[in-house]
């Protein structure tokens, strides 16, 4: 990839992307982080598939044999646990840490160890997850964890510790992030580059970190007190000692809502930047499509409880809730129309890209109407916790989020490894998808109307399920094949795809006016950007000379920060066409390295990732401790102490590892001054 | 109606036969669990807005992939094509595809909230009152109307309103009997109500379903419920409020030694008690009264399908109930079972085996209620049943749980022995 990477003239002389193991490992390059973040999200995809898989086998008919209760209920609390946590939003991760500083014109994040960090904890938080495989211990309460059954008295194994650490772990990564790219976007746009004029990804990436930031900490605090549930003998949920366990059930879905948010309106700003590029026509309606993304993130904190309709919450409560949440139909309802809208009257080019954004708009309506069938809750009560539901949000989350990410994997596989992956395979990994993942969860519709409950390892012959589960493993295994072809796209287009060039999409935004992959500062000369599609106003000028918001919306937005004007009146492209290519747009075909162009970039450092492993080895010690108790209420006096010898060991191994690494982190300066 | 409403009223009228073709082809015996049906007044609730949902859903399903189908045939590329000239956007259309679906949803949300209230209204006062009891992995129902303890099949008089008070002894479940009525979840520490009215139900078995996953066996916690005539309801109280039946009513083969109880002083109590109640009840307890649901009548739907386990088998002489009596008295099984009637069986934890006898299933559902599979279940139910909490009993077996094979359990002899005295208890 690296070779690639350099234009010929300057390949041996420049080295501007260094190789080798620990290049990566030390990185603090937002694009080589979030290549890391792409490749071990894919892996993790691949895992969390082969989960589902298995799962699939074992419902194909009644009575399944393949694998037993306990491990059928680890599958599916892993299979979703691994899809949300280490898959879809870590892929969603790639993209933001990929994009959003060429997007927005910057040199990097406005953290770049920080960036590296948050990494190296989601990693080794899943590794730390998944090692419990090999206990044949994996987490197996559901990826909801309902208490009281995540409680010690009816999961006393170390299954739901794993889950439990794991996502605290997990968490970090995610917060530590969110801010990072929060304060990006706001602090480190090029100049010109104000809010509304934003790519659509951003945008999408900017909201979703508000709800990280603000539904993570309800979900740490809920697995706080788990934890100390579970370690420390504390009553938040023992209903044996009285606890409400409606107490989890509200943290968790205050948190897991908004996650519903932040699993798909990535994949939203996928599409509404993608669409464009394959269809040569501007988003349709950008202000309702940003307005609508806010009122969707916005919304989605009050809904949390339609989750809770069987709990008895009574007729007021489930009123609001089920309001609130059809309201979420009109945003998302616009989003759709603006997308078909955005479509109309363009040109459009059938590349797989764009199929799989036509794909989110056909397939994420029937999640979206499925959600709202279900927002009802009467109507709800016949649906909750069947494979209705299964249906519902495999349809929102495969169907909406997985079909955007994969439309972005399309659209930006040049753009990060310089090579086009191949429209041919591409296309058969389009259709294989699309067919297998209709009939895989079409059919669960049905099931669970003629009343299939969820997390069953099993069901009885006669019920009227067989034809319909048969049909979804299929379904299932089609997608598996389908999926094979995108790894087999991926491994062959790295090798021989073919070369991209700085735009083979015909992109209208900024990460499309350097070369392919980026060199490592992104931009030699920041650009001025005077509209929403920079690249547009110098290639097309005459197209989007008429574009009313592109002077209008200039005078109206320009706006002094701090003394320093942010938004620039726009003369217009076509009246200044030579202006706009020389000196405010311009595109950088030549890769140099940072000495070349004058630009001091952050060292390499691997201190992010000793910071990251000795937390993750402090925060997963406890499960020392869970073996000491075992052993010492199994009267084994010696084995208790050694146990919690290893305890302290770890946990203070890992702290001293983690407080000295973060110490000579903070006081080694950004940048050496040699440059 | 004005000539207006018309072709929405025929594209209705339309859908909603198309629907009811759709719901008629998802009832029956074919698809026994199906929420499509409307024997309650719950479901028929449900069902109304179902229908509403999915009709505007469909109807907004066809528009807009319509639409795109149309748009992506219309405006694909061709050869020579100018770029296309760039639209950022009509505010007006915004607006009226912002209005479309806040209106649908006034027609959606104005039958929920009336149906939020009317489900969840207080029951009427006379009621029938059934406490269900969550249990990892079984269900426990009590009338309290008429003192009756049973467990994992539900009696229902048809046409009278039954009021289930939820509860859990443990993890959160969720009682669902989809062809009646919705679920409503059993919350630690919470008492939740669910209430409906099998009015137009027949004279027939239907299957429920623990929906809230609750651990190893939440796919096997299931339930039988049946709808009976108000006067075969009443027999089954009746005779489910007896004692155990072992001793005092007909033996369960000709020929056993029934009238041999264990213990004499038992035996008196039995037949004191069973005569008392007798004497009590309305309708006379007669052979040929109802005391329980037809094993040859149950639906197909209705019958266990789980192969027994690999790994597990039972050779034994026919058992004798007298002799099991005597084992089961002094055996583990007196710390969690209650058998009304054996003043040794006084146990809180485990299912009510006073009428163990006439139930058609064990284990939540989980296999028939015969000699092989019962034999099966007690010595060995956590091979039978993933996680069980009945541990493993027989001689020589392995405890999947503890990891550790039995040295001191029941011999298959013995296992026959208190399958006799159980399948007794009818």
């Amino acid at each position: 990839m690296a070779t690639i990477a350099a234009t010929p003239a300057h390949a041996h002389e420049s080295h501007a992307h260094p190789t080798g193991f620990m290049s990566w490992m030390s990185t603090v390059d937002h694009k080589r982080i979030g290549t890391l973040y792409l490749f071990t999200a894919l892996f993790f995809f691949l895992l969390g598939g082969l989960e589902a898989e298995i799962i699939r086998m074992q419902l194909q008919g009644p009575n399944g044999t393949l694998v037993s209760a306990e491990t059928y209920n680890q599958l599916f609390t892993m299979h979703g646990t691994t899809m949300i946590f280490l898959a879809i939003m870590p892929l969603s991760a790639a993209f933001f840490n990929y994009l959003i500083p060429l997007q927005i014109g910057a040199r990097d994040v406005a953290f770049p160890r920080l960036n590296a960090f948050s990494y190296w904890v989601y990693v080794l938080g899943g590794i730390f997850i998944n090692l419990s495989w090999l206990l044949h211990a994996a987490p197996d309460g559901g990826w909801f964890g309902y208490a009281p059954l995540t409680t010690r008295a009816y999961s006393p194994g170390m299954n739901i510790d794993f889950w439990v650490l794991g996502l605290q772990i997990l968490g970090v990564s995610s917060l530590a992030a969110g801010f990072n790219f929060i304060t990006t976007i706001i602090n480190m746009r090029a100049p010109g580059m104000n809010l509304m004029r934003m790519p659509m990804f951003t945008w999408a990436a900017f909201v979703v970190q508000f709800l990280i930031v603000l539904a993570f900490p309800v979900i740490t605090i809920a697995l706080v007190f788990l934890m100390f549930d579970r370690f420390f003998g504390t009553n938040f949920y023992t209903t044996a000692a009285g606890a409400d366990p409606l107490l989890w059930q509200h943290l968790f879905w205050i948190f897991g809502h908004p996650e519903v948010y932040i699993l798909i309106l990535p994949a939203f700003g996928l599409v509404s930047d993608v669409l464009p590029a394959h269809t040569r026509k501007p988003i349709f309606g950008y202000p309702v499509m940003v307005f609508s993304l806010i009122l969707i993130a916005f919304l989605g904190f009050g809904v949390w409880a339609h989750h809770m309709f069987a709990v008895g919450m009574g007729p007021i409560a489930d009123t609001v809730f089920g309001l609130t949440t059809m309201l979420i139909a009109i945003p998302t309802g616009v989003k759709i129309f603006n997308w078909i809208a955005t479509m109309h009257g363009g040109s459009i080019r059938f590349t797989t890209a764009c199929l799989f954004c036509i794909a989110l708009v056909a397939f994420f309506t029937i999640g979206g109407l499925s959600g709202v069938m279900h927002a009802s809750p009467p109507a709800d009560l016949q649906q909750t916790d069947t494979y209705f539901i299964v249906a519902h949000f495999h349809y929102v989350l495969f169907g909406g989020s997985m079909m955007g990410l994969f439309a972005g994997v399309y659209h930006y596989f040049p753009k990060i490894t310089g090579r086009l992956l191949s429209e041919r395979i591409g296309k058969w990994h389009f259709w294989l998808t699309a067919i297998g993942m209709n009939l895989t969860f079409f059919p669960m519709h049905m099931s669970g109307l003629l009343g299939m409950p969820r997390r069953i390892y099993r069901y009885d012959a006669g019920q009227g399920w067989d034809g319909f589960n048969l049909a979804s493993s299929i379904g299932a295994y089609i997608l598996a094949v389908g999926t094979l072809f995108l790894v087999w796209n991926i491994i062959k287009s790295l090798r021989s795809g073919t070369r991209a060039g700085n735009d083979p999409w015909g992109s209208p935004t900024l990460e499309w006016a350097i070369p392919s992959p980026p060199p490592e500062y992104n931009f030699a000369r920041i650009p001025t950007v005077t509209s929403r599609y920079p690249l547009w106003d110098m290639k097309q000028p005459a197209l989007t000379s008429e574009v009313p918001h592109s002077h209008r919306g200039d005078k109206e937005m320009e706006v002094a920060v701090g003394g320093k004007t942010v938004g620039h009146p726009h003369p217009g492209p076509a009246a200044q066409s030579t202006r706009v290519s020389e000196s405010e747009m311009h595109i950088e075909t030549e890769t140099y390295t940072p000495a070349q162009v004058g630009i001091v970039l952050p060292d390499p450092t691997v201190k992010p990732f000793f910071v990251a492993l000795g937390m993750v080895i402090m925060l997963g010690s406890p499960l020392f401790m869970h073996e000491a108790q075992i052993r010492e209420i199994a009267g084994n006096a010696a084995g208790h102490r050694t146990a919690m010898t290893m305890f302290w060991i770890f946990v203070l191994g890992g702290a001293a590892l983690m407080v000295g690494s973060l110490y000579n982190w903070l006081l080694t300066p950004l940048e050496s001054d040699h440059h | 109606m004005t000539a207006t409403h018309r072709p929405r009223r025929r594209l209705h009228a339309a859908l909603t036969a198309a629907l009811a073709f759709a719901i008629s082809a998802c009832s029956g015996d074919k698809y026994p669990n199906t929420i499509f049906e409307r024997h309650t007044e719950f479901n028929r609730e449900v069902l109304s807005i179902f229908n509403t949902m999915f009709f505007w859903s469909a109807l907004v399903f066809v528009l807009v992939e319509v639409a795109l189908l149309w748009v992506l045939w219309r405006y694909r590329r061709r050869e020579g094509q100018p770029e296309p000239k760039h639209v950022h956007g009509h505010t007006t259309l915004e607006i009226v595809w912002t209005l479309i679906p806040a209106v649908i949803l006034i027609f959606l949300a104005v039958p929920t909230v009336r149906a939020i209230f009317r489900t969840q209204a207080k029951a009427v006062p006379n009621a029938l009152q059934v406490q269900v009891i969550g249990h990892q992995w079984w269900w426990e129902f009590r009338y309290p109307q008429y003192g009756v303890i049973t467990a994992n099949e539900l009696y229902l008089p048809i046409g009278r309103t039954v009021n289930f008070e939820l509860k859990t002894a443990d993890v959160i479940h969720s009682f669902w009997i989809p062809r009646l009525g919705g679920k409503r979840d059993l919350v630690s520490n919470h008492t939740n109500y669910l209430w409906f009215t099998p009015d137009s139900a027949d004279e027939t078995a239907w299957n429920g379903s623990c929906n809230e996953y609750c651990g190893a066996s939440h796919a096997n916690m299931r339930f039988r419920a049946f709808t009976v005539t108000p006067a075969q309801f009443e027999e089954w109280t009746a005779h489910q409020k007896t004692p155990a039946a072992f001793g005092a009513v007909a033996p369960a083969t000709p020929g056993q030694p029934a009238t041999q109880p264990a213990t004499t002083q038992s035996a008196t109590t039995q037949t004191a008690t069973t005569q008392t109640a007798t004497t009590q009840s309305t309708t006379p307890v007669t052979a040929a009264s109802f005391t329980g649901w037809p094993a040859d009548r149950m639906p197909a739907y209705t019958e266990p399908t789980k192969p027994i386990p690999a790994g597990i088998s039972f050779n034994a002489q026919p058992g004798d109930p007298a002799r099991g009596q005597q084992i089961y008295s002094r055996s583990a099984c007196i710390g969690c079972h209650m058998i009304s009637g054996n003043p040794m069986s006084m146990g809180q934890i485990g299912p009510n085996l006073t009428h163990v006898g006439s139930r058609l299933t064990i284990g939540a559902g989980l296999y028939p209620n015969d000699d092989q599979h019962l034999a099966l279940w007690i010595k060995n139910t956590r091979a039978m049943k993933p996680g069980s909490i009945m541990p493993t009993l027989g001689k020589g077996e392995y405890d999947p749980i503890l990891a550790t094979t039995v040295t001191s359990g029941l011999t298959d002899q013995e296992i026959a022995d208190i399958v006799a005295y159980l399948r007794a208890l009818k």
